[in-house]
């Protein structure tokens, strides 16, 4: 089984990059696990046609320790396999700690065990990871390979390296590494070529361009993921080169952070190139 | 005194310059400073220093907002008595739980004061915020104001999050909070001839017997903060025209409050012991400019220790010459204990607090025979350590201290919180007498290893 996180910016595109490569992925034929790690509890929408799912912690609240995985995980999408994390409404109580009880909870539950069969689990975690809860996902024995969502703007980069340090400091403790980048196209100039040398000069690759399309909108509206709401367009395409690109990765390093300086001259050299 | 127990526990270096002997040249005792790591000091948390200030409240509701063993942590922490109601010896708790730290413990709260408010209907509430709560960020306060508008009194928020600091940070939270009742009441009947006890917690009934001392001498004693304490009395406390200002470290703070808001002045003192039990009277009476006063506190003071005397003289005969180790929480108790041991004829040969300053040290190197060891903020280690070197034939400390005592097979006098007996005022000076007497002079003490080993290797002086 291999473990994934998904990090980048708040608001980057995170949970509809997931949603889209997971898709990807079981059209393949694999067997995916998508664990939601945002209180917001949005990030299996897609997959599940709707947010009709009940949270781990939600349930834990109502029904107490007497929880099956068959009451928090749902089946969406291709047999793809949803679970939301959840948490407090936002300005009270402690969301971190919500995310490293809920994780626990699966992991008595036996959702990561061999005889579930599970080719691969996703965390998709909420942007800015605040504390040590939303940490948890990159821990030891948790998430193995981190893929960040980023894009050509300046503060996607940013998060996009801070985030590298975290998982700099986690791989010194544990097996986590980072698989790459992926733009999610903001149609900023010379995009792609920027990403490619951040990518390069934190040690890593950029995965995946997925360009800028508004058939991922139209999807959304739909409630669907692009290859379910419309499998012929160019955009599903594109989720399907990113979800091969995953599955044949083999390219796992301990990134490289950059000094604030150097991603600034970055920045620059890229943005005023015409 | 050559013990090889002592010499083999070695003292940290960065604590050395918290440890000097009186008599000695040297500087000055290093203190009012966070604790070293690794030293295991015999501190509290703010927690705990809230708490035992705060609890002897006797009709206000106390409830701590936490898990429940901050709050078995602090149950019945003191043996303050109450004349009255018994409310306070209830300690109860939100019993924050998983769940709650991760959606937030406020909707929690309001239930438990509601449901508590209703069944017992307090004068007031204090709810105690613990470590969990100042990390989740729960909004105490707004819970408090609204609970407070619903019931119609007061409902304050204690800032006493464990993590903030040292006990004494604590009991500067206890003092903001008590602090919101002050001047709410009426003082329209508060006599000329008026004080407020600050500072004592009425433990075994401390504050009734120094509350009796002064209304013989037509004294009217308007709150004691806290022991036996009501929140009508705090409400209108500010009508007082003196304070006395007994556990300096918890109360200076709402001392100094009372004076710059109410001009009224305030005076430190001790119960402790004839001498500063004495001293506090004269005060009270100088205070009052009255010639009359002077001479009924001469006669009290007169007639008091007349009484007790004469069962002194005798302890005092069979206690010469033994020695103390004393570990405190605040200097003024340590000063008092020193007089009032030397009352008894014994002699202090350890003296250290949690709490005191620079001040206080170079008093207690100034008060102390020579050789005297002064020790800030020590711990379980050093305290065995120095006992075993002094030989000392009895520790007087709190909770904290008396395994240490046991474990050396040293006879313990519980000075602290939990004290059964009352130690204050003259009749308090006689308690405390007896029982150091019966606790020294115990002959089970020659059988512990510390003892009996030395007897069995002390040269016979009968041997034919």
């Amino acid at each position: 089984m291999r473990k994934v996180a998904i990090y980048g910016k708040g608001g980057i595109g995170k949970s509809t990059t997931t949603q889209n490569t997971v898709a990807g992925l079981v059209e393949m034929g694999k067997k995916v696990m998508v664990v939601g790690c945002d209180p917001k509890a949005d990030s299996t929408r897609l997959l599940l046609g709707g947010l009709a799912q009940r949270s781990v912690l939600d349930t834990l609240r109502e029904e107490g320790e007497d929880v099956e995985l068959a009451d928090i995980r749902s089946s969406g999408f291709c047999n793809s396999l949803c679970v939301e994390s959840g948490g407090p409404e936002p300005g009270v109580g402690c969301a971190g700690r919500g995310i490293i009880t809920s994780i626990n909870m699966l992991e008595q539950l036996g959702a990561y065990d061999a005889d579930q069969q599970l080719d691969y689990v996703f965390y998709d975690v909420l942007g800015d990871v605040v504390c040590g809860g939303f940490a948890m996902p990159i821990r030891e024995g948790k998430a193995e390979e981190i893929y960040i969502v980023c894009s050509g703007e300046m503060m996607a980069m940013y998060a996009a390296n801070n985030i590298s340090k975290g998982i700099l400091k986690f791989a010194k403790t544990g097996n986590v590494r980072l698989g790459g980048l992926i733009c999610n196209s903001r149609k900023v100039d010379n995009e792609r070529e920027m990403i490619e040398e951040f990518a390069r000069r934190l040690g890593t690759q950029m995965i995946h361009f997925v360009p800028r399309d508004n058939d991922v909108q139209r999807a959304e509206i739909n409630r669907k993921t692009v290859i379910e709401w419309n499998p012929k367009c160019a955009q599903a395409d594109e989720y399907r080169t990113l979800a091969r690109a995953i599955e044949t990765n083999s390219n796992f390093v301990v990134p490289k952070p950059l000094a604030i300086q150097e991603l600034e001259n970055l920045l620059m050299e890229f943005g005023l190139m015409n | 005194m050559n013990s090889p127990a002592a010499a083999s526990i070695s003292i940290l270096p960065d604590r050395r310059d918290s440890i000097a002997r009186a008599g000695e040249a040297g500087n000055a005792v290093a203190c009012d400073r966070g604790s070293l790591a690794g030293s295991v000091t015999q501190r509290a948390c703010a927690f705990c220093g809230s708490r035992v200030v705060l609890y002897p409240i006797a009709d206000a509701l106390h409830l701590v907002h936490g898990p429940i063993g901050c709050a078995a942590y602090t149950w019945d922490i003191r043996g303050a008595q109450s004349s009255g109601p018994q409310l306070f010896r209830n300690s109860f708790s939100t019993d924050l739980q998983e769940m709650d730290v991760i959606y937030g413990g406020e909707k929690k709260l309001g239930r438990a004061l509601r449901e508590l408010i209703r069944r017992h209907q307090p004068k007031a509430a204090f709810v105690y915020s613990t470590c969990i709560v100042g990390l989740i960020g729960d909004d105490v306060s707004a819970v408090c104001r609204e609970l407070s508008a619903e019931f119609s009194i007061p409902v304050i928020p204690v800032a006493s999050e464990g993590f903030k600091g040292t006990k004494k940070d604590g009991y500067q939270a206890a003092c903001d909070a008590a602090y919101r009742l002050v001047g709410t009441g009426d003082t329209r009947d508060i006599s000329d001839r008026s004080i407020n006890l600050l500072g004592d917690f009425n433990i075994a009934g401390e504050s009734w017997i120094i509350r009796g001392y002064f209304e013989r001498l037509g004294i009217q004693v308007v709150a004691t903060l806290t022991g036996d304490g009501r929140v009508d009395d705090i409400r209108r406390c500010h009508g007082a025209k003196l304070n006395l200002v007994q556990c300096s470290g918890s109360m200076t703070s709402l001392a100094k409050r009372l004076e710059r808001d109410h001009g009224i002045p305030f005076q430190r003192v001790s119960f402790f012991g004839i001498e500063d039990m004495s001293a506090a009277l004269y005060g009270v009476a100088t205070f009052f400019e009255d010639p009359l006063l002077r001479e009924k506190t001469s006669e009290l003071v007169r007639e008091e220790i007349e009484r007790l005397m004469p069962e002194l003289r005798e302890i005092r005969t069979a206690l010469e010459g033994k020695k103390a180790a004393v570990y405190v929480g605040g200097a003024f108790k340590a000063f008092s204990l020193v007089r009032a041991l030397r009352t008894i004829g014994m002699r202090t040969a350890i003296v250290g607090t949690q709490t005191g300053d620079r001040d206080d040290y170079d008093q207690l190197r100034a008060m102390c025979e020579p050789g005297t060891l002064i020790v800030d903020d020590s711990n379980p280690l050093e305290l065995a350590k120095f006992c075993l070197e002094q030989d000392v034939d009895l520790f007087i400390g709190g909770v904290k201290e008396r395994p240490i005592a046991y474990k050396l097979g040293i006879g313990f006098c519980d000075h602290n919180h939990e004290r059964k007996e009352a130690l204050a005022g003259y009749v308090g000076m006689l308690n405390f007498a007896r029982e150091v007497y019966a606790s020294v002079m115990s002959p089970v003490w020659n059988y512990t290893p510390r003892r009996a080993l030395r007897l069995r290797t002390a040269p016979r002086e009968n041997e034919e």
